[in-house]
């Protein structure tokens, strides 16, 4: 099954071994700090927000339009920048590591 | 369903900003929502901080303090925003969803024993006002108090004494939480420092202002649309029961639809072009939530009700650093709200309603209701 890896603002890591659903999922479920994930993955609130580190950014890949249009008002938007929701994690992305983004 | 009406479709196919004005002031409002959304995120343009104006009409006769955080700007709304954050997300504490279950149950089975009631009177205001005592951490005696407040806090007869009469009862639950303090918001609030400093006691009723008065009218009457939509929509329930994951997609659908809060405002510190529309210093410009919420260039058929809208990047809660303190409040109760009544429901039959009419100079919104009786069937009968 599939790892990842949180790090919080704080440094702190989070690892999750058997990683199933999408990383705001996980995220909430191993309360990584910083990942609120308030709309419950609609694309509605940026509250799931992390960086992707260059070397995973082709693995994961671009988000969708809509998307691209709740970052972009994030002030702390990042050309690395995703929402975890919309990343649904899989046997290919085994060993990814994000950081999670600083919020307001 | 009248709720579902769109009052500011054609004035948004014409221009991103109606202008309008209420009670004889002149305050364009944004209607699209990609400019609603950069109004929201710039405010040192579009600010906040000042006291008593940001609700649009300004609530400087029925209160006497500024609300924190939200009527303030950044450096400042961090630091603020930051000492009550941690009452604020107590609804994802497991313990508290647990509470607000056992609250959703009761309340749904008493409803059920009834031959009919009256949702905003009977269900609504009684939910929030014991979900209240959870999100606060006080005494679940207090939600008795609060429940003869009635829908709004101030708006309701006599704005001003009622208004006065909150400020007091607050006032008294901070000096009580003084003498014995506990785990509770008011106790918080009076330990809390500010720049190395103890809040002072406008501060922390201005806090407690906004507890009380921002998330009432606006979770009641999200719950009775929410009732009265399922009432016309038995199908929804069933939906549910069968798709329970739907449940959190179902609820943000209602927020964009049902959102209560058809604007807020935002002062203009220096003249401000908004889209065409000059607003002088000191003069406001409206956010126009709901009719962001309905944009037909980001929302398909944006009128209807899809219980599976994905995505759906709603500001029902507000967009921004201002956004909404109690929306994990809002949404832990209405996923609670809707998951109960999808396993318990087979329909709710509407009887009586009435509903709440919006009428401003330029437009009239139908959302909400002043009363709706309805009758709860039982899935087991």
């Amino acid at each position: 099954m599939a790892k990842v890896t949180y790090i919080t603002q704080d440094g702190n890591k989070v690892e999750v071994d058997n990683a199933e659903g999408n990383l705001m999922e996980i995220a909430l479920d191993n309360a990584v700090e910083g990942i609120d994930g308030s709309c419950g993955g609609v694309c509605s609130c940026s509250t799931c927000h992390v960086y992707i580190p260059e070397e995973w950014k082709a693995k994961v890949g671009p988000g969708n339009d809509d998307e691209e249009a709740v970052l972009s008002s994030n002030e702390f938007n990042t050309d690395r920048s995703r929402l975890g929701c919309q990343i649904e994690m899989n046997e290919d992305l085994d060993g990814l590591v994000v950081e999670v983004a600083p919020s307001y | 369903m009248d709720s579902l009406r769109d009052p500011f479709e054609e004035a948004r196919k014409r221009c991103p900003v109606l202008s309008t004005e209420f009670q004889g002031e002149s305050i364009p409002m944004i209607l699209r929502l990609a400019e609603v959304r950069e109004a929201a995120k710039n405010w040192e343009t579009f600010s906040s901080d000042a006291p008593r104006r940001v609700p649009i009409p300004s609530e400087e006769s029925v209160r006497s303090v500024r609300q924190y955080p939200i009527e303030t700007n950044p450096p400042e709304h961090t630091e603020y925003r930051k000492i009550v954050e941690p009452f604020f997300r107590r609804p994802l504490l497991p313990e508290v969803k647990e509470k607000l279950d056992v609250l959703l149950g009761k309340l749904i089975g008493e409803m059920l024993a009834k031959e009919s009631f009256e949702v905003i009177q009977d269900f609504a205001i009684p939910l929030q006002s014991h979900a209240l005592t959870y999100l606060l951490n006080v005494d679940a005696k207090e939600a008795e108090t609060w429940i003869g407040w009635g829908v709004h806090v101030f708006k309701e007869g006599d704005g001003e004494s009622k208004g006065a009469f909150m400020e007091r009862y607050c006032q008294q639950m901070f000096e009580a939480a003084e003498e014995n303090p506990g785990e509770d918001f008011f106790s918080a609030l009076n330990a809390a420092e500010y720049q190395g400093r103890k809040l002072t006691l406008e501060e922390k009723l201005g806090y407690a202002n906004l507890a009380f008065a921002g998330g009432r009218d606006t979770i009641i009457q999200t719950v009775a649309c929410i009732l009265g939509w399922f009432a016309e929509h038995p199908e929804g329930l069933q939906f549910l029961r069968e798709n329970p994951k739907s449940i959190n997609t179902a609820c943000e659908e209602f927020f964009r639809l049902f959102i209560p809060l058809t604007h807020i405002g935002r002062v203009c510190p220096h003249t401000t072009d908004v889209h065409g529309h000059e607003v002088p210093p000191g003069g406001r410009v409206s956010l126009g939530w709901f009719a962001a919420n309905r944009d037909p260039e980001v929302f398909d058929n944006p009128n209807e009700v899809k219980l599976d809208r994905k995505p759906n990047p709603h500001v029902a809660f507000g967009f921004g650093i201002h956004n909404c303190l109690g929306a994990h409040h809002a949404r832990a109760i209405m996923r609670g709200l809707v998951t109960k009544l999808s396993q318990k429901l087979k329909a709710i039959d509407l009887l009586d309603f009435e509903n709440h009419v919006e009428v401003e100079k330029d437009y009239t919104r139908t959302g909400g209701y002043e009363h709706l009786k309805v009758k709860f069937q039982s899935l087991e009968s």
